[in-house]
């Protein structure tokens, strides 16, 4: 009984930044390009970020911060899952992130960056061909 | 079986969450190896208690969940939940959010949290999470939660496969205990007027028990209806015990135990034979061949699909 | 239909059957790409009616028939010592600024002063602040001081307004806030200073944003759920109403929304509703609606660049207002009547783009003049060019916006006739459209059983977000173009840049260092103070929040005179009234 492959994605809110504008958009556009998306709402704690990665089971986890605490945030969720052994899933970082700070996010282990004017398109290409 | 995966099943059987998820994932997506991971860890499967939480959108239930799963966490059971959300008929994705409503269990100890989309196919969903309820029994949960709104025949089919169904609505929205009498009264073993702390709590729990009241089916008077207030977590001890009384009348029923096992076989049995034909088919050109028949008038559909059957039988 | 618009009528049909028809089939199009508008258009316009006269109702030609800014333009450019035109709001606050450590902002609003920028503080708190944090809480990890400026107690204020003495005192500067969830609270840190310095509260001018109920459907800072929420809301609208009569309640925040994607119909629909939710607080709690009404703002209804739809927003907006308070909360005071608005018609902030960012000058002045053309102008070319890299706008950016709203204001001289669309066929006929469209939305909102309920359904969060999924399909699409993003973006075209000193705004030293220090100046307060007096303050509190007749103003002011924390003040209320939990996706 195979049946085609669906690929799981967790978006998620670190932090208090209420912006969800990009991360709902995201959600229902990963959607209509055949992802499964799990939404996680506000407000999410790097611990509650790796819990639901792990929990779910994801492929991708894309933090969508507009704060300015992004080098934190995903410094925190990228430690967290390392330290629940969890290597293989596509960590994604969206939101406002000046342009000196995408070498950092890289170097963490956040595989893409998107920022403002990146179609939603151009994300599922991003993750169907990081997605083995 | 390979290493690989016989170390898996080992893993979570000593409480790795991350094996767990990973064996939900394989099974989910029927890959390769699936059946001999349910029938490795089908001996230490039937000790949980699965509940069937349903009702219509806006009704509380992901809210519900999240207060009834502290409860159960605060009497020290471990629980695992199963929250169903439809996949888009168009794109096959799908939007899984009933994690947002879910944020006081998500990292709490003993509690393991899992989003399914429906993924279309039919009969398909029901066995999947039967299955994923079995790792989850294996795994060492104590009470299972599945939550879906109730729509689609397939999400009912789910619902059925719990030991105890609560079905879940809220006042003031009288579409909503039409909603309820269309497809699942039938299943419901307990009835959760939720948000009751707005007008007309009174009048839905009034209208749920004329509806019961109606009803033909055996037992339906006795079928509870509690109010709660899951955001603030009112009338949520009262639901727990009347939701263990459920279960516990249903242990001794043995007879309702051995036609749930006959249908999962049935089900089962229909899908492997599903596929068996498909495999079969598909390497074949009969298939073809037959189309082209039909299409032109040279015989019709019924004695073809006898003589496959009996090909296949053979 | 009268004689002259059947004349017309015909006279239409002619000129699109011999004049329109032929060019249409040229081009082999069955529908024109463009439009004109006759008196057709607004069949049965009663002038007096729909649009009347500035300064009167229904106020949809302008809420003032002699602007401060056109009034003094000339001398103001005489002497040429006031800085910003553009940031100067209409309550007289200064910039949108906050960072750091309350040392850090209080330092920042000195160097503003010496350079000429001495309007009040316009706070931007950090989130935690916002969300009723405080600064050692582990939620505020990485988040003190960043969006904003850290401020768990008193101290914090006695310290950033260390910068306003003299002749900036706070009974002569005004200050705006922009705090939702715990507006009580810092508005009662406020009125704790004022009685500190011996200021009485009714000299205090400001405005605190305190709209609670957007946040639940954008922005996101919300603490407690909406019902609790709004008795807060209730008891500043007394107490200000009472005691500090030149203080403004609230500052509605339809534009959050419309950044959260709603459209301009939803917005407005929504920020009506909202409001009409606020007004009823006092209705209920017995106050006099001519009595608060004046001090209800709005933040701004603005959002896109589309220029002409913009000013009929704008136009739709003060009208549908002034009916709402006239007919449904039967003020009488024309002031109750009157929109007032933080900023005006602007592009959107989510509109600049990082793409070719200069031309996010373009994009604020076309923004800044539909704001000259419908009863602005302070609030001009918004927001400066560099809006998308980053947080902190810099010194030349904002300095090039400043410019572009003189330029508006003297060389264009945008603000000599009011209301210029007046009576156009089509500005009426389009400030027509949106209204209905937004009242249509409004009702629909209504019947829910208004604003709380539409959002405990889930009905506006989703809507919001299903009309911000549309746009960004038609992004996507090129159904909707954006010049250097979807289109004109290829390899032959250049970036422009200029140079930016965004490090003098915020320093990044002190950013990445606000956390540390915040927390060990925290920990001394929480040494030095009498623990004793908090104990007790806000044990009365407690008890108070449980009667919902009770206003907690008082208590609160209590609290925070005795160097309670935001987040102990806020704790308190969580446990009696619950924490708000999201709902829908």
């Amino acid at each position: 009984m195979e049946q085609d492959r669906n690929i799981r994605v967790l978006m998620a809110k670190p932090g208090l930044d209420g912006h969800e504008r990009g991360a709902r958009v995201l959600a229902y556009g990963l959607r209509d390009e055949g992802f499964e998306v799990i939404y996680t709402g506000l407000r999410q704690t790097p611990d509650q970020i790796a819990a639901a990665v792990i929990q779910e089971d994801v492929d991708v986890v894309g933090l969508s911060i507009l704060s300015g605490a992004h080098l934190a945030m995903a410094g925190k969720v990228i430690e967290k899952l390392k330290g629940q052994r969890v290597k293989d899933v596509l960590v994604l970082v969206g939101g406002v992130i000046p342009e000196e700070d995408i070498p950092k996010l890289k170097e963490m282990g956040v595989a893409g960056v998107f920022t403002s004017g990146a179609s939603i398109k151009e994300i599922a290409e991003f993750i169907r061909s990081h997605v083995s | 079986m390979t290493k690989e995966l016989e170390d898996l099943i080992n893993e979570m059987e000593e409480g790795s969450v991350r094996a767990l998820a990973r064996l939900i994932t394989m099974i989910e997506n029927r890959e390769k190896g699936w059946l001999e991971v349910m029938k490795a860890i089908f001996p230490n499967t039937g000790r949980a208690h699965v509940i069937g939480i349903t009702g219509p959108p806006g009704a509380g239930k992901s809210t519900l969940t999240d207060t009834l799963t502290c409860e159960l966490i605060a009497r020290d059971l471990s629980v695992g939940v199963i929250a169903v959300d439809p996949s888009s008929p168009f794109s096959g994705g799908a939007l899984l959010g009933d994690r947002v409503r879910m944020k006081e269990i998500s990292t709490m100890k003993g509690v393991f949290v899992r989003s399914m989309a429906t993924r279309g196919a039919m009969g398909g969903l029901s066995l999947a999470v039967r299955d994923v309820i079995k790792v989850l029994d294996a795994f060492g949960k104590d009470i299972i939660l599945i939550e879906t709104v109730g729509v689609g025949q397939d999400e009912v089919d789910v619902v059925k496969t719990a030991d105890a169904v609560m079905v879940v609505c809220v006042p003031g929205m009288g579409d909503n205990i039409q909603a309820i009498k269309a497809g699942i009264m039938e299943i419901a073993d307990i009835f959760v007027v939720n948000k009751a702390d707005r007008e007309g709590s009174e009048r839905a729990v009034l209208d749920i028990r004329l509806m019961l009241n109606m009803s033909t089916e055996k037992g339906s008077l006795n079928i509870p209806i509690l109010k709660t207030v899951a955001t603030k977590g009112e009338g949520i001890a009262e639901l727990v015990t009347n939701l263990f009384e459920v279960l516990e009348s249903q242990e001794r029923e043995t007879s309702w135990r051995e036609e749930r096992i006959r249908e999962e076989l049935m089900s089962l049995l229909d899908k492997a034979i599903a596929h068996h034909v498909h495999v079969k088919l598909g390497r074949n050109s009969k298939l073809d061949t037959a189309v082209k028949q039909v299409l032109a008038r040279e015989r019709d559909p019924y004695s073809i699909v006898q003589e496959m059957v009996a090909s296949f039988v053979h | 239909m009268n004689e002259d618009i059947k004349k017309i009528a015909q006279a239409t049909n002619e000129w699109k059957d011999k004049v329109v028809k032929p060019k249409l089939k040229k081009y082999k199009l069955e529908e024109s790409p463009t439009r004109f508008y006759t008196p057709e258009d607004i069949e049965e316009f009663d002038f007096l009616e729909k649009v009347g006269y500035p300064g009167q109702y229904p106020f949809t030609a302008g809420n003032d028939p002699a602007p401060r800014w056109q009034v003094f333009a000339a001398a103001e450019a005489k002497e040429s010592t006031r800085f910003e035109w553009g940031a100067a709001t209409s309550s007289g606050a200064g910039k949108y600024a906050g960072f750091g450590t309350p040392e850090d902002f209080r330092d920042y609003l000195v160097r503003m002063h010496e350079m000429g920028r001495n309007a009040g503080p316009n706070f931007a708190f950090d989130l935690p602040t916002q969300c009723g944090y405080d600064s050692d809480d582990p939620r505020s990890e990485g988040e003190v001081g960043r969006v904003g400026v850290a401020v768990d107690s008193l101290r914090d204020f006695e310290i950033v307004y260390e910068a306003y003495t003299g002749d900036l005192d706070i009974d002569k500067v005004s200050s705006n806030f922009t705090a939702n969830a715990q507006a009580i609270v810092i508005i009662a840190l406020y009125a704790a200073l004022a009685e500190k310095r011996g200021i009485p509260l009714e000299k205090l001018r400001g405005t605190p944003q305190n709209d609670i109920l957007k946040e639940y459907v954008a922005r996101g800072t919300y603490i407690y759920p909406p019902g609790p929420a709004l008795r807060l809301f209730r008891d500043t609208l007394v107490f200000c109403t009472e005691h500090m009569p030149n203080f403004n309640i609230t500052s509605i925040g339809g534009y959050h929304m419309r950044e959260a994607g709603a459209t301009r119909e939803q917005d407005l629909a929504y920020s009506m509703a909202i409001g009409a939710t606020y007004l009823q607080t006092g209705i209920d709690a017995g106050v006099d609606i001519d009595s608060y009404a004046p001090h209800f703002t709005v933040n701004a209804f603005g959002g896109s660049m589309e220029f002409y739809k913009e000013i009929a927003f704008q136009r739709a907006a003060r009208r549908m207002w002034a009916t709402m308070l006239k007919e449904r909360f039967g003020a009488k005071n024309p002031r109750s009547m009157m929109l007032r608005q933080m900023g005006g018609a602007h592009m959107g902030y989510i509109n600049a783009t990082l793409q070719r960012p200069l031309n996010n000058l373009t994009r604020a002045v076309i923004g800044g003049m539909a704001d000259g053309m419908s009863g602005g102008i302070p609030f001009g070319a918004m927001p400066p060019w560099d809006e998308p890299l980053g947080l902190g706008h810099s010194l030349e950016a904002q300095q090039l916006g400043h410019d572009a709203t003189r330029i508006m204001i003297y060389e264009a001289k945008l603000g000599e006739v009011l209301d210029p669309w007046a009576g156009s066929y089509f500005m009426e006929s389009l400030t027509n459209e949106i209204e209905n469209a937004a009242k249509e939305e409004f009702d629909r909102i209504e019947e829910m059983g208004g604003f709380v309920a539409a959002i405990e359904n889930g009905y506006v969060r989703q809507a919001i977000a299903r009309s911000a999924y549309e746009r960004q399909k038609r992004i996507e699409n090129l159904e909707e173009f954006i010049v250097g993003v979807n289109c004109f973006a290829g390899p032959h075209e250049l970036n422009v840049m200029t140079e930016r000193s965004v490090d003098d705004v915020y320093s990044a030293e002190l950013l990445a260092t606000a956390g540390q220090r915040k927390c060990e100046s925290l920990a001394l307060l929480k040494k030095e103070r009498n623990d004793k007096d908090v104990a007790r303050t806000l044990k009365d509190l407690k008890s108070a929040a449980g009667n919902e007749e009770e206003n907690l103003m008082p208590y609160i002011i209590e609290c925070v005179k005795v160097y309670a924390t935001l987040q102990e003040i806020c704790d308190v209320m969580r446990d009696v009234f619950g924490e708000y939990k999201t709902g829908n996706i």
